[in-house]
């Protein structure tokens, strides 16, 4: 490994690997879980979150799902701060287009765009790259239901059901043997806390550790809806992957 | 105009360039969300562009914010939008109404350079305006209920917008309530 060429993110090393990139997506490797199922009628969101205390006010704050649009929706895997920068970055595009073509951004510009915006940063400029991986969802009329990947070289492209943050290729591999193409949204709900739980750290799950999102369309129009704890935990114990209370 | 725990916003339906009526049923009135109403009045080309501004800012905000945005804070981001156009306006005259914190009623105008003009019972727009500003004047009561607030304001417009050759072809009234918003087409005098 040549280390002379790590301090700079514009040069390329002699193997012609780009270190600065490698070592954001190493960063990406230690945050929580998250997982994107597409079904026949919506996307599915899973977070793992990492931060959980007690003293943690948190019916406010959303760790790892954003609203990018009424469109479409991210979840996010790295440093949290610059994938705040990133998410409003990509919320003004989503604006700036609507406000040219009066009509929502296709799911796959607005990727492609926020996509641009990191390879920027590993090309010029003498800055770091973005230590953040995204999982983009959302619903266009062109496309219907999409699910990207983006991580922090710019690189991107559409899944089917897709893993980032830790442990990501053991989430990857199960969801290969398990998915199929006609899943439907409750099913694809099913199989991503089911992939989660195998693996996450901890034995048993429940509301404080999980987000769940769902991008469907109802009555004709895209809703982008986050699980409440309450609704989360039932779902936990219904699918036997949580202890219910009782017999705490 | 301002009403017991509820307001109501109209305006009449014509597009015309000058002598020419060139549609009856144009848009005026726009929803930001569902407690707060603009009203554009002028140019219809700056009505519209100004009401997409104001799409992109207040989409922004909810994003932001994890909130509608209340109505007093609207009217000064309206206000400080047609500013920044001073030596080059926005020929456009808005007419804000909401309903603020505990469902308040607000209501408030500017001039095409974002003065703003706050009244407790009622704001009016347009090139009826002095016509309206009669009308209003005359009719209005403080504290009235919902459906007496909507005969009012479709008096006070009809009857001033028959006295306007540039307006008319009917009008477009919404009543919001705290619970509920009411859209409702009046028939004038068709012409």
């Amino acid at each position: 490994m040549s280390r002379r060429y790590d301090s700079r993110t514009t040069i390329f090393s002699p193997e012609g690997r780009l270190y600065q990139v490698e070592y954001a997506m190493e960063a990406i490797g230690n945050a929580g879980t998250a997982i994107g199922i597409l079904s026949t009628d919506g996307v599915v969101l899973v977070g793992e979150k990492k931060v959980v205390s007690k003293l943690l006010e948190t019916s406010t704050s959303v760790e790892k799902m954003y609203k990018i649009d009424d469109h479409v929706a991210c979840a996010v895997a790295g440093i949290m701060s610059d994938a705040n920068i990133l998410i409003n970055t990509a919320r003004l595009q989503a604006q700036r287009y609507a406000y040219a073509y009066q009509e929502p951004m296709p799911v796959e510009q607005l990727v492609q765009s926020l996509c641009d915006t990191k390879q920027g940063y590993t090309q010029f400029g003498g800055l770091r790259p973005f230590g953040v991986s995204f999982l983009f969802a959302g619903w266009d009329k062109n496309y219907g239901f999409q699910l990207y990947m983006s991580d922090p070289s710019g690189n991107f492209s559409g899944w089917k059901a897709a893993a980032i943050g830790a442990n990501n290729q053991a989430a990857q591999s199960i969801l290969k043997q398990d998915y199929k193409d006609d899943i439907t949204r409750e099913e694809a709900v099913q199989l991503a806390i089911k992939v989660l739980s195998k693996t996450m750290d901890s034995t048993s799950l429940n509301s404080e550790k999980l987000e769940l999102s769902e991008i469907f369309l109802s009555s004709g129009k895209v809703k982008f809806h986050v699980w409440s704890a309450d609704k989360l935990n039932k779902l936990l114990v219904k699918s036997g992957l949580t202890q219910p209370a009782a017999d705490a | 105009m301002v009403g017991k725990n509820c307001f109501a916003i109209a305006s009449d339906r014509r597009l015309g360039v000058q002598l020419q009526t060139i549609a009856t049923d144009f848009q005026k009135i726009y929803k930001i969300h569902d407690k707060l109403f603009i009203g554009l009045a002028g140019l219809a080309t700056d009505a519209q562009t100004l009401h997409q501004k104001l799409v992109f800012r207040h989409k922004l905000y909810q994003l932001r914010e994890e909130r509608d945005m209340k109505p007093e804070t609207f009217a000064s981001l309206v206000s400080a939008l047609l500013y920044e156009k001073r030596f080059g306006p926005y020929f456009c005259q808005p007419v804000i109404a909401g309903l603020g914190d505990e469902d308040k009623p607000f209501i408030c105008t500017m001039d095409s350079i974002g003065a703003k003009e706050l009244a407790k019972d009622f704001v009016v727009a347009g090139t009826a305006s002095e016509s309206l500003y009669g009308a209003c004047e005359s009719m209005f009561k403080p504290d009235m209920e919902a459906e007496e607030l909507f005969e009012t304001i479709s008096q006070a417009l009809l009857s001033s917008v028959d006295r306007d050759c540039l307006s008319g072809w009917g009008g477009h009234v919404y009543l919001v309530t705290p619970t509920e918003v009411t859209e409702r087409i009046l028939k004038g005098r068709m012409d």
